[in-house]
């Protein structure tokens, strides 16, 4: 429940407070949200596993959301910033769709 | 199960990676630590605290994170759209402007006629200087007329039924397929050697200097755009501007461009057309009435006065 009511809260100030991004930050934004998006499902998922532990949910948030928006900048400097990004999405989306079907399970036993 | 472990260690490598990304999408830290965790005794009520803080903290961060970037997209596309509508918005302020000093500027043509004439009919040599500027404005197109002539109607090719009304109207010589200022040059100088003695593009009429040329996708008569269907209207004798215009060799030509590019190409006869008068020349010579004394600035030795300024 904590978790949930820290999502809303994060969502609400994020909306409120209306803090500015450095412009050289913006195009890493998305990624970083998909990446989050990974290590979010991936907590749930252990939670319903029964094997979630914090402080590995916080280390793969962290390193998940940087290492995602690195790969990124990296190839932007490499000219390849728009496929990198895309690989991203995609082996980031595949794992959201695995651990989704897996909490379905868990939600529905089905 | 061993069948399948049979198939997939013959498997290429890239299918193995695939079938790993979709094994594997929970952190197998999380089962390293449960596993840590079974061997140790259970954490205190403490740590579970500071765990459970810690995880809120980072669900915050990923709210944060979320509302940032929708903020950032809504915002982009907001910019976007609210720069387009400033700049629709300054064109066509910038039009009205435009069209109000263009209005002006007739005006105060027709003030300053009423104002010379007035002040030139008084003697025999000012009557003889305004039949003289009479004849000389008739030929430089800038009063305006009225009379029988012809109207020919050149167009790009209309976008068909059967075109992609979201992929666009696009085929891959639409480039070539328009019509250029070329063409409305040739349809122009076709239209003056039949014998047309005023001759207006989409209700601007054509001076002696006047120019159409094209600028990026649009074509400019002196400067102002005309779109397409491009209505040509031309005033003189219609028997002689018909048979004139439909024997000429580049009517031809232009009939031939008209029928590979379907464009619209039609004339026809029309019994009244009237004209504006051309754009205002610029005043570039002038020279002073009768035997009053030269003013400061005449050139020496010579007759009139230039002014190049503006």
């Amino acid at each position: 429940m904590i978790p949930i009511l820290g999502l809303a809260v994060g969502v609400v100030l994020g909306l409120l407070l209306d803090p500015s991004v450095p412009v050289w930050l913006q195009p890493y934004l998305p990624i970083a949200v998909v990446a989050a998006l990974d290590a979010v499902f991936g907590g749930i998922r252990a939670r319903f596993d029964g094997i979630f532990d914090a402080k590995v949910f916080v280390v793969s948030f962290v390193s998940n959301v940087v290492v995602a928006a690195l790969i990124v900048f990296l190839g932007d400097q490499l000219g390849v910033g728009a496929q990198l990004s895309t690989a991203v999405v995609v082996v980031l989306g595949i794992r959201i769709f695995g651990n989704a079907a897996a909490i379905r399970r868990h939600l529905f036993r089905a | 199960m061993s069948g399948t472990q049979q198939a997939s260690r013959t498997r290429s490598l890239g299918a193995s990676l695939l079938d790993q990304v979709l094994a594997e999408t929970v952190d197998p830290a999380y089962a390293q630590a449960a596993a840590a965790r079974a061997d140790r005794p259970a954490p205190t009520r403490g740590a579970r605290r500071r765990g459970q803080a810690l995880v809120a903290a980072t669900m915050v961060l990923a709210g944060l994170l979320a509302a940032l970037t929708y903020d950032q997209a809504s915002a982009g596309s907001e910019g976007r759209e609210q720069i387009r509508d400033a700049l629709i918005a300054d064109i066509d302020r910038e039009s009205g402007v435009t069209d109000d000093l263009v209005a002006g500027l007739a005006q105060l043509q027709t003030d300053v006629g009423t104002a010379r004439a007035q002040a030139l009919s008084a003697s025999t040599e000012g009557q003889q200087a305004l039949a003289e500027l009479a004849r000389q404005e008739a030929g430089a197109a800038t009063e305006p007329v009225s009379g029988p002539g012809l109207d020919v109607v050149l167009g790009n090719a209309l976008p068909s039924a059967d075109d992609d009304p979201v992929a666009g109207a696009a085929p891959a010589d639409s480039d070539v397929a328009l019509v250029l200022d070329r063409d409305l040059q040739l349809l122009v100088n076709v239209l003056w050697a039949s014998g047309a003695e005023a001759i207006s593009i989409d209700g601007q009429r054509l001076g002696p200097t006047t120019t159409i040329r094209q600028a990026g996708g649009a074509i400019l008569v002196d400067l102002r755009p005309v779109t397409s269907p491009y209505d040509v209207q031309a005033i003189g004798d219609p028997d002689a501007l018909n048979n004139g215009f439909v024997s000429r060799p580049d009517t031809l030509y232009l009939g031939q461009l008209a029928v590979t590019y379907d464009w619209v190409f039609t004339f026809n006869r029309v019994g009244s057309i009237s004209m504006a008068g051309a754009g205002s020349t610029e005043l570039r010579a002038a020279r002073p009435l009768g035997p009053a004394a030269p003013p400061a600035g005449t050139t020496p030795g010579e007759g009139t006065t230039t002014d190049d300024g503006d």
